[in-house]
């Protein structure tokens, strides 16, 4: 009986197990996704996920004006990384287009397909020219920037408009409270605003933040010094990160540490963000899509204001953070992929109104001036203008470059008694080793 | 007895100690990402870290939920973990079967090999199944990720139910032949029953294997069969993390698996000590 009753059990669960798998069956071979396809064909577009509400509206539009399917897949940003290396390795894509980081496009520039063509002088007059030379990998335009993003300066309207932090401001250093354009004055403001409020012995209301645990706020200030060969010339394979130039600028960014939260080892985009948000910092050096994203219940909500990244010795500059659309030579659909890519270009400004509102001609960005909403767009246009703003190196090994050398190394650098020369001296050392 | 008891005391203490901190190094992180899918934006973000909500809101879930993909990723999640475990015992006990009663050479090198597989890093593995994948017109679809899954679960399925079928006297199975039974009945009606346990186990390892399996759904799906995982992912963009957005869907898709588990509790505990009695 005992034994009956148990093997019925198993009996039962056996069923259970050829129902499920029947169901599912039925399930997979519909697919759960779903989709269909147009008349004129398919058009398949790799994005990260961030970035698909940026190419979502062009795609419409393309679907709609010439009849072909676009299926925009979304994928997460590392994994974007592996998928695309993945496929390119094996010769064969599910893909057509790929919107690629402007830091991969070396590294991906064998298996995609030259866009000269696309690439005309009314084309490059209307990019920024950090994003015309990023794009051109080996002698061939390998993409074509769909949108980009710079850092720009954002600032406490409430404390930079306060007639008597005017008037203190004035009095202790001689000039001005305005929102600072120059590394002094960002320091001096920085120091202004550095104090204990609520005067319970704390710290509460620093000038600015000092991030540790992200490179790319550290090449901006290294291009503001003027510097033209960023980290190293990925054609010579010199390296230059312990130059002048980079001291200057590492000495520069660590020169805030007394006016930053402590933490800034790691301290990286989110963290930085949200003391903002809180109202513990004056200034805040961040990407400038985030002006239209300041969640309702901030404690600077309608308080922030923008303005072009700041100068050093070399003027303004920021590093462009750049997407660009590329097809991959392995796909047959060569001319439709370079067909959608050249429709994405025609119709940059449909990203306007999407959730980052990212574009990359510079006529969209000046298509808002003066739009109340687009503050941002000004700052990022003068931050990616300036002749000091240059892109990151093409070089295949970068991402290596950045997690294994340059993050450890500011790291480092943020921590008390750093010997800065040093720690540079020690990351040319890393690099070297890495692309020789 | 009350000295004895007396003496254990302080052991006991020790040992309750040591099993909460256990739980709470296990739990806390588990119990930190459902808190964080009731906060708001800034209090998921908070420096330093806040445990609870300043204010509790349902509004990452609604975002959650409501995103694009996410139901169609729920449905691709549980259909491929389904079939990834069914296809995982159809195959994976028959052979455990005949490599413990057969007890060949050539069984044992199987063994062996299935075990090899597991030491193969999977990415290594990844690049040859999207081809393989597309030559067979099944990328992008759940049977695909389904078979795919099976790869990694198939060698955990062997060699549990390798060592649960170990646990089970020849006698029974003699006993069942000497009443009539051939093989098949004897394994049907005899053997199953007693390892049922087993089978529970390792189907929930398949079903967890499957479940929360990522490189292969990142390189084999799409749109039509994108699971979960990916979609969990896609809240971190290169601007940073949506953490209220991924704690809630991380929140949803755990509880699938919580429920299963609770439901095959006894099966588990019979099964991870059906070997503990073999004498």
């Amino acid at each position: 009986m005992k034994l009956r009753s148990t093997s019925g059990r198993v009996r039962i669960a056996m069923t259970g197990i050829a129902v499920a798998t029947s169901v599912v069956l039925a399930v997979a071979g519909c697919g759960a996704g779903g989709s269909s396809e147009g008349a004129a064909g398919k058009l398949t577009v790799l994005v990260e996920g961030g970035g698909k509400a940026e190419v979502q509206p062009i795609a419409d539009l393309y679907q709609k004006d010439t009849g072909t399917t676009v299926e925009l897949v979304e994928l997460p940003y590392d994994g974007l990384y592996d998928r695309i290396q993945t496929e390119l390795g094996a010769g064969k894509t599910s893909f057509d287009v790929a919107a690629l980081d402007a830091i991969w496009l070396s590294a991906f520039s064998a298996g995609v397909s030259p866009l000269d063509d696309l690439f005309t002088d009314d084309v490059k007059s209307d990019l920024f020219p950090g994003l015309v030379a990023e794009a051109q990998v080996g002698g061939s335009y390998v993409g074509m920037p769909v949108w980009t993003n710079s850092e720009i300066l954002y600032y406490r309207t409430d404390l930079f408009g306060d007639p008597k932090e005017k008037a203190a401001f004035q009095a202790k250093y001689g000039y001005a409270l305005v929102p600072p354009t120059t590394w002094k004055q960002y320091k001096d403001v920085a120091e202004f605003f550095t104090r204990d409020t609520n005067r319970d012995g704390q710290t509460d209301l620093y000038g600015t933040d000092v991030k540790g645990a992200v490179e790319t706020e550290w090449l901006a200030t290294v291009s503001q010094t003027g510097e033209k060969t960023m980290v190293l010339d990925p054609k010579s394979g010199d390296v230059t990160v312990d130059d002048a130039d980079h001291l200057a600028a590492l000495s520069f960014y660590t020169s805030l540490l007394p006016y930053a939260p402590p933490g800034a080892a790691q301290l990286d985009w989110a963290g930085a963000q949200n003391l903002f948000y809180q109202g513990k910092l004056a200034m805040m050096r961040f990407w400038g899509h985030a002006y239209t994203q300041t969640p309702a219940n901030a404690a600077v909500k309608g308080k922030i204001g923008v303005a072009p990244m700041i100068a050093g010795p070399g003027g303004i500059a920021g590093v462009p953070g750049a997407w660009y659309l590329s097809v991959p030579k392995a796909t047959e659909k060569q001319t439709e992929a370079k067909k959608f890519i050249a429709f994405a270009y025609e119709h940059n400004d449909l990203s306007i109104k999407t959730s980052l509102g990212l574009v990359s001609r510079i006529s969209a960005f000046e298509s808002q001036a003066g739009v109340a909403g687009h503050e941002n767009y000004p700052a990022i246009l003068t931050t990616l203008k300036s002749p000091a703003t240059i892109a990151r190196p093409a070089t295949p090994k970068w991402q290596e470059i950045v997690t294994s050398v340059l993050t450890p190394m500011l790291q480092k650098a943020v921590a008390k008694g750093a010997d800065n020369a040093a720690l540079l001296k020690q990351a040319k050392a890393q690099i070297e080793a890495i692309v020789k | 007895m009350n000295g004895l008891e007396t003496r254990r005391r302080p052991a006991r203490v020790i040992l309750w100690t040591a099993l909460a901190a256990v739980l709470v190094l296990y739990g806390f992180p588990f119990v930190y990402l459902l808190l964080t899918s009731f906060k708001t934006p800034l209090d998921a973000i908070a420096v330093p870290p806040q445990v609870l909500p300043s204010q509790w809101t349902l509004d990452n879930y609604v975002a959650a939920l409501s995103k694009e993909g996410v139901v169609p990723a729920l449905i691709n999640s549980v259909a491929t973990a389904v079939l990834s475990t069914a296809f995982s015992l159809a195959l994976g006990v028959p052979a455990a079967y005949a490599i413990t009663r057969y007890r060949t050479p050539s069984g044992r090198v199987f063994v062996i090999a299935a075990l090899v597989t597991r030491m193969v890093p999977t990415i290594a593995v990844g690049a040859p199944l999207v081809e393989t994948m597309r030559r067979l017109g099944i990328s992008d679809t759940t049977i695909g990720l389904a078979i795919a899954h099976t790869t990694i679960s198939l060698p955990l399925s062997i060699w549990l139910m390798s060592s649960f079928f170990e646990a089970v006297p020849v006698e029974l199975e003699e006993a069942a032949k000497v009443d009539g039974s051939d093989r098949l009945q004897a394994f049907r009606y005899v053997v199953l029953p007693v390892v049922s346990g087993g089978l529970a186990v390792t189907a929930i390892f398949a079903f967890l294997a499957s479940w929360n399996e990522f490189l292969f759904a990142l390189l084999l799906t799409s749109v039509r069969a994108q699971t979960t995982p990916i979609v969990i992912a896609n809240f971190q963009t290169q601007f940073g993390l949506d953490w209220g957005g991924m704690t809630a869907l991380s929140a949803v898709y755990s509880v699938p698996v919580i429920l299963l588990t609770l439901a095959l509790q006894r099966h588990i505990v019979a099964g991870l000590t059906l070997g503990a009695v073999k004498g």
